[in-house]
């Protein structure tokens, strides 16, 4: 056991050197006077120059290399071209919003798509199950922004439910201690600020969730029905358990399995989904960031979120595996014999 | 000798493919609407543009946000230019260009799976890791890095694109590959002295195929959507293109008095998402190896 924590924490050491050296190399084949782009637009020859100086693109590539790899484990990103402050800054203030929105996202895909997929698998080939599957093939086909438009003009502009922009209202917003809103109204126990939070979040997080939620319930469906033929299912039933229970304590639990895994691969992915919808809704997370950075044509910003983004997804991935062998018998057996 | 001339397998062509595809006993209506969809979105992707009623890139103020109407069928744009126009101008822009990136993804994928299956065993790992590399980053983001270094443009687009899209390829290809070399026909070809190439190029790759064209089929449907999620965040061709996603982009900001700019464009990537997301499905499914054994 104890070595296969250490092999998959070596693994995401390995992914992280990896996306690094691969975040590295895009920032060498940018087009151009790199160190102009670094610099921004307005900057003069003179800053150029010191730019080129600061980021040692004067010293050989292997330098560049290695100076670029202790810079991003201390957390340096370097500068933003377009606001001149530490990209890490800049992305460590929005990050928390982004996390926060997926989290949330990640919830209702799971409230949803769990018993969507249980409720199909148990109707195998009725008339349930085909509706379930016809509408997560058309959930699954929709682009969440354009979803994301879609619900802020039905349910912000025309039925007015929601409000359409922003984190919280004007004089709304919790005082901000952790950067998740919603955490920080439940820590001043105010009410009223949690109930703006969660409105300001509700429709990002349904149109961030479109895809996912097809995915997932899939997944399920498809282990269930796995599960649900294995001869100890046949076993249980034969033996009285009642049906719930087969369900819910022997089908479900074996199910789940591989189902932790995608959920924990669509953290990941959420995060990318939120650039999409963070854009639309004019939250201040890492994907709206991003796109601003792109539109400034701020592109070592892009990269440092790129690289971000990257540590999260590998992050996330490895806990899901923990999670996964502290959870499932069936890996840890299978991990206890290669070791 | 003889083995060489009379392989064991018939050897699985596209056209094989095809037509074990198209007249395959297992046809629900649902996919053969799906089927006549992607036909047609395949044609509309190539003559499109000749049958746009208007200039898709035409501007006249006087006609700006109208709704729409007998002249202009789904309304004009801000800018007085006909929606349904620009939307056939801009099929090729999102559907051909999301299947050209699925066929670059596929080859290039192809192509390392099969160096990494027939080169020795460390340097088969070391081809493995890079792909895994790049599969520790999620495909949109790695793609919108790759198009913020070169510059916005539909081809840094389609580079992008396929460079976020050729890893799971490669990593299926090259297990696909790596079963098959140790399969017990390969393993007979090997002993009486086929070369290592020619198991692989002869043997191996064309039975390997199948899966490929499957998974690339299932590609389509994700890639146009994240095409036109990319364009829509303006990383795309530039204005005036009339790519799906920049049209639903630009009409955000008119969605309350003037829906038709965005709505349309983007029921057209949904339907186009759902058809060869469906057609992906049913060549899986008609396709699947566990079937296929059976027959």
């Amino acid at each position: 056991m104890t070595s296969f924590v250490l092999r998959r924490l070596g693994h995401a050491v390995f992914a992280l050197w990896g996306v690094m050296t691969l975040v590295f190399l895009m920032s060498r084949m940018i087009p151009g006077d790199i160190a102009a782009v670094a610099a921004g637009r307005l900057a003069t020859p003179e800053q150029v120059e010191q730019m080129r100086v600061t980021m040692g693109l004067d010293r050989p590539i292997v330098v560049q290399y290695f100076d670029y790899l202790a810079k991003a484990l201390t957390g340096d990103l370097g500068s933003s071209a377009y606001t001149h402050r530490s990209i890490l800054v800049e992305i460590g203030e929005v990050l928390p919003s982004t996390i926060q929105l997926v989290l949330l996202g990640m919830f209702i895909t799971i409230v949803v798509a769990v018993p969507l997929g249980i409720v199909a698998a148990l109707n195998e080939g009725r008339a349930r199950d085909v509706a379930i599957r016809v509408l997560l093939v058309l959930e699954g086909g929709i682009p969440i922004f354009w979803l994301a438009i879609m619900l802020r003009w039905i349910f912000g502009s025309i039925f007015g439910w929601f409000p359409i922009t922003g984190e919280n209202s004007l004089g709304a917003a919790p005082p901000d201690v952790t950067g998740f809103t919603i955490l920080d109204s439940l820590l001043f126990g105010n009410a009223a600020n949690l109930a703006d939070s969660v409105s300001h979040l509700i429709l990002p997080a349904v149109a961030l969730t479109a895809p996912y939620i097809s995915t997932l319930a899939r997944n399920v469906r498809s282990n269930m029905l796995t599960a649900m033929k294995s001869d100890y299912i046949t076993f249980a039933v034969s033996k009285g358990v009642p049906p719930r229970r087969v369900v819910m304590r022997h089908g479900l639990r074996s199910a789940l399995g591989s189902t932790l895994t995608i959920i924990g691969m669509q953290f990941g992915w959420m995060v990318s989904g939120a650039v999409l919808v963070e854009t639309v809704f004019g939250l201040q997370g890492i994907g709206s960031l991003m796109h601003k950075s792109i539109v400034n044509h701020d592109t070592f910003a892009v990269l440092g979120s790129v690289l971000v983004i990257g540590f999260v997804f590998v992050f996330t991935s490895m806990v899901v595996d923990l999670a996964q062998m502290l959870l499932d018998p069936r890996v840890r057996a299978a991990q206890g014999g290669k070791s | 000798m003889i083995l060489e001339k009379e392989p064991l397998l018939p050897r699985n062509s596209i056209s094989g493919f095809v037509s074990r595809t198209l007249f395959s006993r297992s046809w629900p209506v649902i996919d053969s609407i799906a089927f006549a969809l992607v036909g047609l979105l395949l044609v509309l992707s190539i003559v499109g543009p000749w049958l746009a009623p208007h200039d898709p890139y035409a501007v006249d103020p006087l006609i700006a946000l109208e709704p729409p109407s007998a002249a202009n069928w789904l309304g004009t744009d801000d800018t007085g230019r006909d929606v349904l126009s620009r939307l056939l101008a801009g099929a090729p822009l999102t559907i051909l260009a999301a299947v050209s990136v699925v066929v670059g993804a596929t080859v290039i994928g192809v192509l390392i799976a099969s160096i990494a299956a027939l080169s020795p065993r460390w340097l088969d790992d070391a081809i493995m890791r890079v792909t895994e590399i790049f599969l520790s980053l999620p495909s949109l983001v790695l793609a919108l890095g790759v198009t913020a270094v070169l510059r916005p443009s539909l081809s840094s687009i389609i580079i992008a694109m396929v460079a976020a899209l050729w890893p799971p390829t490669a990593r299926v290809t090259r297990n696909i590959l790596r079963e098959t070399m140790t399969s017990a026909y390969v393993e007979s070809a090997r002993v009486i002295g086929v070369s290592r190439l020619r198991l692989m190029l002869r043997h191996a790759l064309p039975n390997s195929l199948d899966a490929v064209y499957v998974l690339a089929s299932m590609e389509i449907s994700g890639s146009i959507v994240m095409m036109s999620g990319l364009a829509f965040l303006g990383v795309g061709a530039p204005p005036p293109s009339a790519d799906w996603g920049s049209m639903i982009a630009s009409g955000q900001e008119f969605i309350t008095t003037a829906w038709w700019i965005s709505l349309f464009p983007g029921l057209a990537i949904t339907i186009a998402a759902l058809a060869f997301g469906l057609v992906g499905d049913a060549i899986r499914r008609i396709n699947d190896p566990a079937s296929r054994r059976t027959r």
